[in-house]
Order: C-alpha cells, then sequence, then structure tokens
C-alpha cells in the first residue's frame, strides 16, 4: 500500500518517546541520572507531542475526532487511552520529581510504573496494525520490533543527554549495550518474517484486471525482493547492527556525545527504513486489485 | 436475523462489466473509486502441465462482503463504520475521520478513500433502492443474470433477480418488480461448488457458485 508518512512518522516518534521516558525512569529507579531528569523527561513529552501531530496529518477529518471516538476494539481507541494514561504518569512523575529535595528524585513505584506504561504504549501501537488481512503485518514479531526500537533509542539518547549535563553516564551503558541488542535481534526477526511473508497471499494463477489494462499482475514474490536491500541494508544493518556497535564502543570509552548520537541517528534511519518496507508489503491477503 | 448478500453464478457472469458501470452510475462512484470490480482469473491450466485449449477461465466480480464479523468494523475508532440489523456493513460518513484503518483492515481492497469529502466509501448494497423494495443495481443491471440478491439467513429461496415479463401489456411496475429466483435461473450446483474469497476470521457474506472449474484463491 502507498507509504502513510504521518504514520511512518508517528510510530517513530512514539518509540522514541517512550524509550526515552522509560530508560530515564529505570535509571531514577536506581538513584542514577539525576541532573538528566527533567531536560529527558521534556525532550521525551517533545517527541510524543510532535508524533501526536504527526498523527493528525494522516486524518482526513481530525475534527471529528471527539464525534464518537472511543470504540475501544479499535487500535486507534486504544492508542489514545494509552497515550492519556502514558501522559497522566508522566505529569505525576513530574510532580513527583520536582516536589522532592533534590528535584530529580522519583519514588520507586513510579519509575516501574512509568517503565511498564512506556513500554505498554508501544505495544498497544503496533498492535494496532496487526491485522488478518495484511499478513506481513500480522506478526506479533511486528510489536517486538516496535519495543525494540524503544530499547535503543531511548538509552542512547538518554547516555548523550546524560554526558551533555555532567552526569555519570556509567549506569546508562548496560541498558544501552542490552537495548540495542534486543533491537538488533528484533530486526533480524521480523526482517525474517517479512520476507517470509511473500508466500502469505491468496493465488488466483493468470489474471487480469480490465479496469486497470496496463498493470500489470502483482507479484508478492517479486515485490517482497525488491524491498530486500532497504530491509537488510537500512533495517537490519544500519538500524540494528550500527546501534549495537556504537552502544558497545560508547559504552567501552564512555563517550556518549558522538557514539550516542551515532546510535540514535542509525536506529531512526532503521526504523523509518523498515517502516517502509512495512507499508510497501502491506498488501492485502486477496492482493489483485 | 437477516444477511443480505449477492450471490453470483460465476458460470453465467460473462464479464461483461455491466454490474462496475451500473454500481459507478447508481452511486456517484468517484473515478479512480471502485466499490464493484470485475477481475478475469484465468486462463489457467485444468491440469498441470495442460496447455491450450486445456485451460479455464472465470470472471469474478468483487466489491464489499458485508462480511459476518467484519474487521473494518472492529477498528474503526469512531463507530462510523457499523454491521446494520439487515447484515450489511455501512459507513456513517458524518463519523467517518478518514482514518483510513478499516481499508487496511479489510482483506479485500474494497473500501476507498473519497478525496473530496475525505471519507471511505464503498459498497452499500445499494440501501437507498433495497429499502424500497427494489435490487441492487448491480444485481440489476447484470448481463447475464448471474448475480441474485437475497437473505443468506433465509436461505438459498430467497435470492432472486430481476425477472422477465412477456407479456405485451405489462405496465412499467409490473416489469420493474419482476423477479425469478435463483434455484430457477441457475443450473443446480452442489454446497461444494458454493465458495467465498479467501476468509481471514471475517465471514464473508456473499458466495460464488463455480462448477466444472477450480476455485482459484484460496478459502
Amino acid at each position: 500500500m502507498e507509504l502513510q508518512w504521518p504514520l511512518i512518522v508517528f510510530t517513530t516518534l512514539v518509540a522514541w518517546s517512550a524509550g526515552l521516558f522509560g530508560t530515564q525512569a529505570l535509571l531514577a529507579a536506581g538513584g542514577h541520572a539525576k541532573g538528566s531528569q527533567t531536560p529527558a523527561w521534556v525532550a521525551s513529552a517533545a517527541l510524543l507531542a510532535a508524533g501526536g501531530v504527526a498523527v493528525f496529518f494522516h486524518l482526513e477529518h481530525w475534527e471529528r475526532i471527539f464525534n464518537g471516538f472511543g470504540h475501544l476494539t479499535s487500535g486507534i481507541t486504544q492508542e489514545l487511552i494509552a497515550v492519556v494514561a502514558l501522559a497522566a504518569v508522566a505529569v505525576a512523575y513530574l510532580v513527583a520529581m520536582r516536589k522532592s529535595d533534590d528535584g530529580a528524585s522519583v519514588p520507586r513505584w513510579l519509575c516501574w510504573v512509568a517503565v511498564a506504561m512506556c513500554a505498554a504504549l508501544v505495544a498497544v501501537m503496533a498492535h494496532s496494525y496487526t491485522m488478518a488481512a495484511r499478513p506481513a503485518w500480522d506478526s506479533a514479531l511486528w510489536i517486538l520490533y516496535a519495543l525494540g526500537n524503544s530499547c535503543a533509542l531511548g538509552p542512547c539518547t538518554m547516555a548523550v543527554i546524560m554526558e551533555l549535563k555532567g552526569d555519570n553516564v556509567k549506569p546508562v551503558a548496560l541498558p544501552a549495550l542490552i537495548g540495542a541488542a534486543i533491537a538488533a535481534a528484533t530486526a533480524v526477526a521480523f526482517a525474517a518474517f517479512l520476507q517470509a511473508s511473500g508466500g502469505s497471499f491468496a493465488e488466483v494463477g493468470y489474471y487480469f484486471d480490465p479496469t486497470r489494462p496496463t498493470a500489470g499482475m502483482a507479484a508478492a514474490a517479486a515485490l517482497v525482493a525488491a524491498q530486500a536491500p532497504l530491509l537488510w541494508g537500512g533495517a537490519v544493518a544500519v538500524g540494528g547492527a550500527l546501534p549495537l556497535a556504537a552502544a558497545l564502543v560508547g559504552g567501552r570509552s564512555g563517550s556518549w556525545k558522538a557514539w550516542g548520537a551515532l546510535a540514535v541517528a542509525c536506529a531512526l534511519v532503521g526504523a523509518v527504513c523498515l517502516r517502509v518496507v512495512f507499508y510497501e508489503l502491506g498488501l492485502s491477503v486477496f492482493m489483485f486489485y | 436475523m437477516t444477511q443480505y448478500a449477492i450471490i453470483t453464478d460465476l458460470n453465467k457472469c460473462v464479464g461483461c462489466l455491466a454490474c462496475s458501470v451500473a454500481c459507478k452510475s447508481a452511486n456517484s462512484v468517484p473515478v479512480g473509486s471502485f466499490w464493484n470490480k470485475v477481475l478475469r482469473i484465468g486462463p489457467n491450466p485444468r491440469y498441470e502441465g495442460a496447455v491450450l485449449p486445456d485451460v479455464e477461465m472465470y470472471f469474478l466480480p468483487v466489491g464489499c462482503q458485508h462480511c459476518a464479523d467484519p474487521e473494518c468494523v472492529r477498528v474503526c475508532p469512531t463507530g462510523a463504520s457499523r454491521k446494520l440489523e439487515d447484515g450489511t456493513v455501512q459507513i456513517d460518513k458524518s463519523k467517518c475521520i478518514g482514518c483510513q484503518f478499516c481499508a487496511m483492515a479489510c482483506p479485500y481492497n474494497v473500501r476507498y478513500l473519497n478525496e473530496e469529502e475525505g471519507v471511505v466509501e464503498k459498497c452499500t448494497l445499494c440501501e437507498q433502492k433495497v429499502a424500497q423494495g427494489e435490487l441492487p443495481q448491480c444485481v440489476a443491471q447484470c448481463g447475464a443474470r448471474a448475480r441474485f440478491f437475497g437473505d443468506l439467513d433465509a436461505g438459498y429461496d430467497s435470492f432472486v433477480a430481476p425477472g422477465r415479463v412477456l407479456d405485451y401489456e405489462a405496465t412499467y411496475e409490473q416489469v420493474h418488480d419482476a423477479r425469478v429466483p435463483m434455484l430457477q435461473a441457475v443450473q443446480e450446483f452442489a454446497d461444494d461448488q458454493v465458495v467465498v474469497l479467501p476468509n481471514v476470521g471475517n465471514n464473508p457474506s456473499f458466495a460464488y457458485i463455480l462448477r466444472d472449474m477450480t476455485w482459484k484463491g484460496g478459502e
């Protein structure tokens, strides 16, 4: 199907925002990164807001969004509920932070609630795209992949902020490395699923569409093959392997400004590449029109 | 319960596209959108390795299948897409926000974004005509009398097509209201010759009759 850029931007920014907020909460639970808490919170909120603005560009009639909005089986409704719930947790987190003696401490239970809500938002967002009608989308691996995006983008961004703010960056090295490894593994797994999706569509042998006499026959296998460079080169090599290597070097050298930024940039490129492939291969199960 | 649907006898369909054109005309379907479209399936070999003339071909009219468990309704955030008591799936355009998730959730690509109005549209099973006792336009105009409209829950007996009136003195209303039952208008068929488009849990309501040929496109 056609590339839906607002949704590509939205899903990427939400994964980034949730990853960053989740990481700062994770570090706060261990009493780390106190100097970076406020800037990380602001950055996370800004990313979520930017994602929210992006998604409105997808809607033809955004002014009707509250005109009956609330059909609970809809993935979009579930996403909105998750965003509102996360926003409530984020506000409570900010209030707790500002009220603490050092201006950067948050009760441990609230930190873990924040981490859980971040994971829930990303999972709910990704789940809204799993549809039996689109074989290439209908997999839990896509949900894991989106969570993997957060695992790489969040800790690496946090590492950059921590170094810029002069915090001790040692505590973020392990989350960044593990996160990048999860992101790489989920990228490989979902890329393999997408690569194999060519055999999931209905076949009718030879056919012809009289309303589009010059259109060629749809060939899922050829389409999947055509996306392979973007999938394996962009999403897996650039988006999975490079952030992992950058996180490894960043952790060893303790220098996150460059390596963290490189990891984030590569993870973003990979996330966009995979989402482009996601839409290109998002054919309906009966894909002949 | 009622489940309005259309059954198409693919052995009778000649691929004239009258259903497509009639639908466009009756429902003002925008250029580029097809609430009803016809695909030519084949020529495919009758058996492995077969060559001309051992090939077979049929035409497949496809529109919204007014599924029993429509995914498009499940994913709609505002309830604009809904299933009515007559079994049809309809869109309340005033509620549609144009998110197009219903179009993504449809296994058959039969939902279209009306770019002028910014809402998604599809086959309504000509609810404006059915409400007045008329037939959906694609059934009324079918050049081969291959399409039949009825209530699946009431059985095949309820499916009808436009009837023939040979009486020279017949009035417009008599001709207009004439119906022929499907079971009189088609050759005999077995239950395993009644097939549906690929079902991924949506349970399509529309059905196709295909005899002596291999149904393509899965179950």
